[in-house]
């Protein structure tokens, strides 16, 4: 009953503020909150029970949904599940504090949204039915256009229907390859079924795992997203309400990777050991193009948006090496992103707040009217760039002895990503918290306590996974000698090597 | 002669007995003083109290489903083989009745709205739900000829019940021609069975036209009734007539011509071909995939370009007809009647969603008589206005776009799951991908409603209530609980298309 538990909570939460709350502001945004606490004390409580030890998935909970075709009402967690609960948990909360204020129009709206978002987003998590899991993909598209189409920026209608419509190409692919391997499967000797492990075994090969592989990857490549599949994220992002930002750079972006992890992978190892380099490649141009294009950009929310395209690029990076180090490292970073991402945009959502502009050139000298928000500026920027004892450095670290094990060409590459964004990082935060102060911002005030608040657990977690990264790691170690063996079998075959692997896809495609 | 069994049509004699009953009690109520308002009106009458009409209509509509429902797991064979009572008959006769409710529900302000609130048009619904409850049950092609011309007929009245008006004339002379034109069609084709066969029984037409193989009579045979049949589902390219005449239409009726008789043709398809066609499914399914594909294009694309919500609309339901013809073509493709289960959910979840859209738009029009014209820019502003009354249109075209926890999402789901269990998966990608174009178009009219403020004011009464608001919380609800546990209605399906195929 936990996972259910977990992932309806918030919708609870919402139906009672939409029910009993309306018109009562601080009712329902006490409501909004409680919940979403309530909702993460399950989370700690889930990672507290959680026998680390064992591998595969626990709290399983399975009832018939829709028997005719094998559908269940399927739950269950494993290292990685666990991981991202927490950090869907950590950033909800954090969201909700962060638009205490900031939200002025339909305020119930936008909690009932947030709340639904939630809902979603752990129903992604936890599913461990195919069907179950479309359900929950397609359901948190719905409070996301509406978060950003309403509560966004000047552009929000276009960056809302662009978000809607790249995410929703890509789940539709999804759903055919998912019809597409069920029925392979339950016409070549086993159960019609949509259960994940069931499918898990199936062993699918030839042109129907290709074919089938592109279209779960190109839907989760999408959501990441990669290189060249990006171009909706600097729009939604930029677009989004501060909030909006916050959950889709720490939680959807997320969804993307998770689910190659389950899919991609589980599904179709032997061929997404073939696309090893094809992915990795990608993953490169996505690190360098993303740090590039932050570089350039004179907004700093769309900054922080094109830092994401390169970050998740280390993260699909580590996955495709296939060892233990990028594997974890890269389930890792997806926290650290999550943390460190959703961080730098509640402070730009703080600057905004207070001058109404996001472009670097308006700022400057911020840092003497409010000390404070700058410090903790700092550490974000210091983490997200990778700095040695905050949690960013862990992350890369890990990825960097994946891929160097691997192939050190895109080691190299990689590590100019980590320079470049040193450079646009600290560059930003030079123009804008110091040089030159602007007048008009000189009496402006410093963070107010719920402000600070809602950063607290950021900074906690950046430097807990920092310092002592071995708690999160020791949940990851299962799962990723899991996926080590599920493709094991295929990397050995393919002689392990580059030029070997770069080979064998020439060939084989 | 032995007298047929009449139990298999005892939900029709309903209907035909509530039908006559409103014809003669309308004869009874008072009409009210002949009304000088607007120019485009003069001469209607004004509202009488129509609660007794209304009341006798339901009543007859709720009785056919009841007895219906009651005749479930019967396998009956009647007038000398012409028309079955099975569970095929009784989830189409189960589903029309409920379309056919819900749109009565939604019609009386409306009509009132325009002064030409008339018994007979309650009628003439009740004729055409009879028409479409024969075409379900009909096992013979006279039967399906005449059931689909009462069906036809009733529907072109309907068209044209606001013959003040002059859109509505051009729609039902429009729908009239055309559809007399497919009437003629289908029945050449049938002539051509019998004259292969030399029977009109679909299961007699059947073995003999399978021991002739695709042999090209047969072929044209088959051609000519699938051509007369795609006129009624608005398959490209025999579309043309569906935007205009769901425009110029009395919304409830656009509604219920967007659902019912789209549905009752799809219905009288799968039978008639599954039974009658079996030695050309190959070419056949093939017909139906080409259509399909043609359909899902044209629909989508024509949609993406509309700024009249109704049209819109009316190439959406050309969109949706081609996502059904996906399935199809797949039952033919395969020879299999198992997608044929897909196209019945997909169906039943149709019939809630459009009409429920339908009624939104029907419930606007009735507030606001002279303004709204079902241009989109007047909806903007709608999510403050109105809020329920946006909500629950973005539900319906959330559900239309196919997002699940919604019956749209559950309907594409099953027979796209149909469609790639025939190895036809291409086939599903163009339907997926085309239901991501889809997407833009519902997603606009949420944008209008929620996304943009209004040019000038209007006044809409919140909350919906009446009749209006019954028709619109059983869609609503309907499409909800498909969405979330369909199980029951896959299982309905299920049996529906088992007793027919075996």
């Amino acid at each position: 009953m936990s996972l259910t538990i977990l992932t309806f909570l918030p919708v609870i939460g919402a139906l009672v503020m939409l029910v009993f709350m309306r018109g009562r502001p601080s009712a329902y945004k006490t409501t909004a909150l409680v919940t979403s606490i309530i909702t993460l004390g399950v989370a700690i409580y889930l990672t507290a029970t959680f026998d680390t030890g064992a591998g595969g998935f626990q709290f399983i909970e399975k009832h018939d949904w829709i028997p005719g075709l094998g559908i269940s009402y399927h739950l269950g967690i494993d290292g990685i599940s666990l991981l991202l609960v927490l950090l869907t948990t950590v950033l909800s909360v954090v969201a909700i504090l962060g638009s205490w204020n900031s939200i002025k129009d339909r305020q119930l709206a936008f909690f009932i949204s947030l709340l639904v978002l939630e809902t979603g987003m752990l129903g992604v998590f936890v599913s461990m039915d195919l069907f179950l899991f479309y359900v929950f993909w397609e359901i948190q598209l719905v409070p996301m256009y509406f978060i950003i189409g309403l509560w966004g920026g000047a552009r929000r209608v276009y960056a809302a229907i662009k978000f809607f419509l790249f995410t929703f190409v890509g789940s539709v692919l999804m759903l055919v390859a998912i019809l597409a391997v069920v029925w392979w499967y339950a016409k070549n000797g086993g159960p019609l079924t949509f259960d994940i492990l069931e499918l898990q075994k199936a062993g699918f090969s030839g042109s129907l795992a290709i074919w089938s592989f592109i279209a779960f990857f190109i839907a989760f490549a999408i959501k990441v997203p990669m290189f060249p599949v990006h171009t909706w994220l600097p729009d939604a992002h930029t677009e989004a309400p501060t909030a909006g930002s916050v959950i889709l750079a720490g939680v959807l972006l997320k969804m993307g990777v998770y689910g190659m992890i389950r899919f991609c992978i589980g599904f179709f190892p032997e061929v997404a050991v073939k696309a090893m380099v094809p992915v990795l490649i990608l993953s490169a141009i996505a690190v360098v193009y993303g740090a590039i294009m932050s570089l350039v950009q004179p907004d700093m929310k769309r900054l922080v948006a094109y830092s994401s395209v390169s970050h998740m690029g280390f993260v699909t990076a580590g996955l495709f090496t296939f060892n233990q180090q990028g594997i974890e490292g890269s389930v890792l970073q997806m926290v650290n992103h999550g943390v460190l991402t959703g961080a730098l945009f509640m402070m730009v959502g703080y600057f905004y707040d207070r001058t109404h502009t996001r472009l670097i050139k308006d700022y400057g000298g911020m840092a003497k009217p409010m000390p404070v928000a700058a410090a903790f500026f700092s550490l974000f920027v210091l983490g997200s760039l990778g700095l040695p004892g905050l949690s960013g450095f862990v992350g890369e670290f890990l990825i960097l002895v994946g891929v160097f094990q691997y192939a050190k060409v895109f080691a190299v590459i990689a590590s100019v990503g980590i320079i470049l964004g040193a450079a646009y990082l600290l560059w930003m935060y030079q123009r804008t918290m110091f040089q030159q102060a602007n007048e008009k911002w000189i009496s402006l005030k410093d963070l107010s306590a719920r402000e600070i608040v809602a950063l607290v657990p950021l900074v906690g977690l950046t430097l807990w996974i920092g310092l002592y990264p071995h708690t999160f790691l020791n949940l990851l170690h299962a799962p990723a000698q899991n996926i080590i063996s599920q493709v094991q079998p295929y990397l050995a075959e393919h002689g392990g090597s580059l030029a070997g692997l770069a080979s064998s896809f020439f060939g084989g495609f | 002669m032995q007298a047929p069994d009449l139990i298999p049509v005892i939900p029709e004699l309903i209907l035909l007995v509530a039908a006559c009953l409103v014809l003669l009690v309308e004869a009874f109520v008072k009409p009210g003083a002949a009304d000088k308002g607007s120019p485009a009106d003069k001469g209607a009458p004004a509202a009488a109290d129509k609660t007794a009409v209304l009341a006798i209509a339901l009543t007859g509509i709720i009785g056919s489903i009841v007895v219906s429902l009651a005749l479930t797991g019967q396998d009956r064979v009647s007038f000398a083989g012409m028309l079955a009572l099975d569970d095929w008959a009784v989830f189409f006769k189960v589903l029309f009745g409920l379309g056919a409710a819900i749109t009565i529900l939604m019609s009386p302000r409306f009509l009132e709205a325009h002064r030409r609130h008339l018994g007979e048009y309650y009628a003439l619904l009740l004729f055409a739900l009879i028409g479409m409850d024969l075409m379900a049950a009909a096992r013979d092609f006279i039967l399906l000829y005449v059931s689909l011309e009462l069906m036809a007929i009733s529907s072109y009245l309907l068209a044209a019940f606001f013959r003040y008006r002059e859109r509505s004339n051009e729609s039902a002379l429009k729908y009239f021609l055309t559809g007399s034109f497919a009437s003629a069609i289908m029945l050449y084709g049938i002539s051509l069975v019998y004259a292969e066969a030399g029977a009109t029984n679909y299961a007699d037409a059947g073995r003999v036209l399978a021991g002739l193989g695709n042999d090209s009579g047969v072929l044209l045979a088959v051609f000519l009734v699938a051509i007369g049949l795609a006129f009624k589902v608005s398959a490209a390219p025999f579309h043309m007539w569906t935007p205009d005449v769901y425009q110029g239409a009395p919304t409830p009726v656009a509604a219920f011509f967007s659902v019912g008789p789209k549905a009752a043709a799809f219905s009288a398809i799968i039978a008639a071909f599954i039974v009658a066609f079996p030695g050309t499914v190959k070419e056949w399914g093939l017909l139906f995939i080409v259509l399909s594909i043609a359909t899902m294009l044209v629909g989508n694309l024509w949609a993406l370009v509309q700024t009249n919500i109704k049209r819109m609309l009316a190439f959406s339901s050309v969109a949706h007809a081609g996502y059904l013809l996906t399935g199809l073509g797949a039952m033919g493709w395969s020879g299999n009647s198992l997608p044929g289960r897909g196209m019945l959910v997909y169906l039943a979840a149709y019939t809630f969603m459009n009409l429920g859209a339908f009624g939104i738009l029907a419930y606007l029009k009735t507030q606001m008589p002279d303004k709204f014209d079902y241009s989109l820019k007047q909806l903007a502003g709608l999510g403050r206005r109105s809020p329920w009354a946006a909500a629950l249109l973005s539900l319906f075209l959330l559900s239309l776009t196919g997002i699940p926890g919604t019956a749209g999402f559950i309907g594409k789901f099953y027979v796209f799951s149909g469609v790639v269990w025939a190895d036809l998966w291409w086939l599903a990608v163009i339907g997926v991908l085309l239901s991501a174009v889809s997407a833009y178009y519902y997603l606009r009219v949420i944008i209008y409603m929620f996304f943009k403020e209004p040019e000038e004011e209007y006044a809409i009464r919140e909350p919906i209530s009446g009749g209006m608001a019954m028709a619109l919380s059983v869609s609503a609800i309907a499409t909800l609980v498909i969405g979330l546990v369909p199980s029951w209605l896959w299982d309905a399906a299920v049996s529906a298309v088992r007793m027919l195929f075996d």
